[in-house]
């Protein structure tokens, strides 16, 4: 380790200001801090530091959401297998990892290849250090993205995250929307057909004898039931093939990484016990849900021409859909998210509201956690503003009028 | 009347390397060395050159700003050297230890205190310097004479690494530190306030049976022993007003140069920290002005860089090694620099890390343990990225992020109604301890602070 240590400490002189490769600088910084933690000490009044730092912050993220890709490595593997009818040469379960590598693994090394492209490029041309936060980015994109997606597609997606939906801004820290939910946005509105939760196609081989295979998702079945009573919606459900456990085990079609929930509850241990994400939005986010899911109940109560989907039981909405991982992994993006402790239950509770809201009453999308998250973060600076304004009036209450400048 | 105040905000942080209850006296020294520049609003015209016959109680040089304040050698002897920095600055005075000579000044009795004059105390002891003891809030300004506070903050707490302990410091101090109490009496038309440790047990009787003053004892983790946490929850400052504050440790000194009419010559001063060896962690009578390196020179924990903190490893000063101990100076913390590189530092499982976060192995079982930490800044620096989690380090009902975001932005109208003016940066230390992002709160909020006292309110 010495010597790759020296090795680095040769390098370096080649990137500082004067040296050959100065403007590479924060890409050389980004591989010597990688390998060995910077040598930096404090400086200023205040002598000690916490051991973490943002690269580990970031880390556990990304290992939070090592159980969500395996699962969806598997599980696109096993539906490949599935909608093609190949009998399995290998243990069931090597050959569906086998085959779901194939189809994942390339979505996630093009998110990561074409993303990074665009972070090394604005760090070297802004001079910046190049930010730990786009490793998280990277992962969660393909995550939110069925296996079934072009890998241009991919491309252009994570271009459009990481330029319009970060780095015009500044870079991590300073972005308005959570850039991964961004960039699937961006591929909804543009690629409705590719993306769109209404149905995804296609998992099929040439020789397959299959000519084309199709699901509807549960949220679209739920969807396009006709009104009825609680009854009906599940007896829809049901005859599509989804139960609560089916949904609940997530072997089925959908996103790569948000199908299954025990993965999701994984990393959602990770996150809440390493102290990284914010239990109050995650908190907040189920209330925000089971409550509105009790409200649309009412409404179907009191108007029996509306869609049977009111009348769908709380619990369902968990386990449809992406909302788990959308509230685990996206809204508690704490730089797009509300800043401020009371602001983050107000935050946490709307996107929980408008996703039902969204699944419910809105006749265009089946699927409204992306939207949802998206218009909070765009709102959460408000929500922000008047969470310190009423703390202010509070503490200055004694004060009276502020005068002191005059 | 005594009043009990539970502080739930903030943090304990157990470091290796706390001080032993002894007192040493290594006060002998035959060369003394002066920093006027730790009045670092002062602007310093001497009085004396090389060469010069000093006694003790001499004036040595004093403001060009402030008139009144004059600073007085603490010993007799002979002005050896004078050190001047960049543009002429005055760096150090150094000064040949000999005879006993003094300048004798007014000297006050018990009861002469009770009702002397405010302006002759305050003239005393702003022409000795020792007014500089007392800082002014807002601003944490040394105060001066032409302010009248409405009440003095006395701080008799010690729980942050390391602060030196008045319970130990004040023995065999005890009139000085009552003579010190009785003159703040007078300088304020308000209370006194005495805040002391609830949690802690032995407490010296000079502190515990204070007379005069108003007595609060608080409990909880640092910050609950900062001043500003006191003046927050005992005398919130408004808009217009003036409170003073000093620690109990420094009011001895007051105390001396009113009970004997002479400048103080020795202070009790402690120090510890995990860079020093562990018999040399303790408190030392020391003469002000002598050399660290002659009662610490062999004490460091050999084959280490050594940093010597003047102050706590919250709130401090690097100072050299040849450099001599200030008028200012309480404790030295004395730290290692760790410049140690790690392998893949951002996932190792990581044993002996000390992190509020609990993504290291230590912060699982590390519970109840002393840390041992150096000066590593433990990663790089970035943009703010976690947010709501420095509240819960201040226990002044201040919105951490967007106070420093107001300080940042120099937006000083908002930082003044998100209450910057009842703060000190040491307030900010923990904020800059936790932040993943390695922003540093304290040197955030002193800019905010120094450019809203430019603009002359």
């Amino acid at each position: 380790m010495k010597f790759l240590l020296h090795q680095l400490e040769a390098l370096e002189p080649h990137f500082k200001p004067g040296g050959k490769f100065e403007k590479l600088y924060p890409i050389f910084e980004a591989g010597d801090t990688f390998l060995f933690s910077p040598a930096d000490t404090t400086k200023g009044s205040t002598h000690v530091r916490d051991a973490i730092d943002l690269k580990r912050v970031m880390i556990m993220v990304v290992v939070a959401l090592i159980p969500c890709t395996l699962f969806g490595i598997w599980n696109a593997g096993h539906q490949y297998l599935y909608v093609n009818q190949i009998e399995s040469v290998l243990p069931p379960f090597l050959d569906a990892m086998f085959h779901g590598s194939l189809i994942v693994l390339p979505i996630i090394f093009v998110s990561y290849a074409v993303g990074g492209l665009w972070e090394v490029l604005f760090c070297v041309i802004r001079k910046h250090e190049i930010n730990e936060g786009f490793l998280v980015t990277g992962l969660l994109f393909p995550l939110t993205l069925p296996p079934t997606i072009p890998l241009w597609q991919v491309a252009v997606g994570i271009s459009f995250g990481v330029v319009i939906g970060k780095e015009i801004f500044g870079g991590t820290g300073f972005n308005v929307l959570n850039p991964a939910l961004t960039a699937r946005a961006f591929l909804f509105f543009a690629y409705p057909v590719q993306i769109s939760g209404d149905v995804w196609t296609k998992l099929v081989d040439g020789g397959s004898p299959l000519a084309g295979w199709s699901s509807a998702t549960p949220l679209s079945v739920a969807s396009a039931s006709l009104p009825g009573g609680a009854d009906t919606v599940l007896a829809d459900l049901n005859s599509a093939g989804y139960t609560f456990m089916s949904m609940f085990n997530g072997m089925e079609g959908g996103s790569i990484g948000e199908t299954a929930v025990i993965p999701i509850l994984i990393g959602l241990v990770i996150l809440l016990i390493t102290g990284i994400a914010s239990w109050r939005i995650m908190i907040a986010g189920v209330i925000g849900l089971v409550v509105t899911g009790l409200l649309m109940n009412g409404v179907g109560l009191m108007d029996d021409g509306f869609k049977a989907f009111c009348h769908l039981p709380f619990w369902y909405h968990f386990v449809m859909g992406s909302f788990l991982f959308g509230i685990v992994f996206m809204a508690t993006d704490p730089v797009s998210a509300a800043a401020t402790n009371e602001g983050k239950w107000i935050y946490g509770f709307l996107i929980g509201f408008l996703t039902v809201i969204i699944r419910v009453a809105n006749p265009a999308y089946a699927e409204g956690v992306m939207l949802s998250i998206l218009f909070m973060n765009v709102m959460a600076p408000l929500i922000d503003w008047f969470v310190v304004e009423r703390h202010l009036k509070r503490r200055n209450a004694k004060i009276g009028e502020f005068s002191y400048a005059s | 009347m005594s009043g009990f105040f539970a502080i739930k905000q903030g943090l304990d942080l157990s470091l290796e390397g706390k001080p032993s209850g002894e007192i040493v006296d290594v006060s002998k020294t035959d060369r003394i060395i002066l920093h006027p520049s730790e009045f670092t609003r002062a602007k310093p015209r001497l009085e004396v050159a090389p060469g010069d016959k000093v006694k003790k109680g001499t004036v040595l040089y004093y403001d060009k700003r402030n008139p009144a304040f004059k600073y007085r050698s603490p010993v007799a002897g002979t002005i050896k050297d004078i050190v001047l920095g960049a543009r002429r600055s005055l760096q150090e005075i150094h000064i040949d230890v000999s005879g006993r000579a003094v300048e004798k000044l007014p000297s006050f009795s018990a009861d002469a205190l009770l009702s002397a004059d405010r302006t002759e105390l305050l003239n005393l002891l702003s022409g000795t310097g020792l007014l500089s003891l007392l800082t002014e809030r807002p601003f944490s300004r040394p105060a001066t004479v032409n302010t009248t506070p409405k009440s003095i903050f006395v701080n008799g707490m010690a729980n942050a690494p390391f602060r030196p302990d008045p319970n130990i410091v004040l023995q065999g101090r005890e009139v000085e530190f009552a003579a010190g109490l009785a003159a703040l009496k007078r300088l304020t038309l308000g209370p006194v306030h005495l805040c002391l440790d609830a949690d802690e047990t032995a407490t010296n009787s000079a502190l515990t049976a204070a007379k005069g003053v108003e007595i609060s004892y608080f409990s909880g983790p640092h910050p609950s022993g900062n001043t500003s946490t006191h003046i927050h929850h005992l005398d919130p400052i408004f808009p217009g007003d003036v409170v003073w504050a000093i620690n109990a440790c420094d009011l001895v000194q007051i105390g001396e140069l009113l009970t004997t009419g002479q400048v103080p010559s020795t202070k009790v001063i402690m120090a510890a920290g995990p860079g020093l060896s562990p018999e040399a962690r303790r408190y030392y009578k020391v003469a002000i002005g002598q050399p660290i390196s002659s009662f610490l020179g062999e004490a460091f924990v050999p084959d280490t860089e050594a940093r010597i903190v003047d102050g706590d490893v919250f709130c401090g000063t690097p100072v050299t090694v040849d450099s001599g101990v200030r008028t200012h100076t309480r404790g030295l913390t004395v730290l290692s620099e760790d410049r140690e590189r790690h392998l893949l530092g951002w996932m190792m499982p990581g044993y002996d890390k000390f992190s509020t976060f609990r993504t290291y192995m230590s912060s699982w079982f590390g519970a109840g343990r002393d840390w041992n930490m150096g000066t590593s800044r433990n990663g790089s620096h970035r943009s703010m990225v976690l947010t709501g989690i420095y509240d819960k380090y201040v226990p002044l009902d201040i919105m951490v992020d967007s106070l420093s975001r107001a300080c940042i932005g120099h937006d000083t109208d908002d930082a003044i109604r998100h209450g910057i003016l009842g703060t000190d940066p040491e307030d900010f230390a923990l904020c800059s301890v936790v932040c993943p992002s390695k922003t540093d709160f304290c040197e955030i909020i002193r800019k905010g602070l120094a450019e809203i006292e430019a603009e002359g309110l």
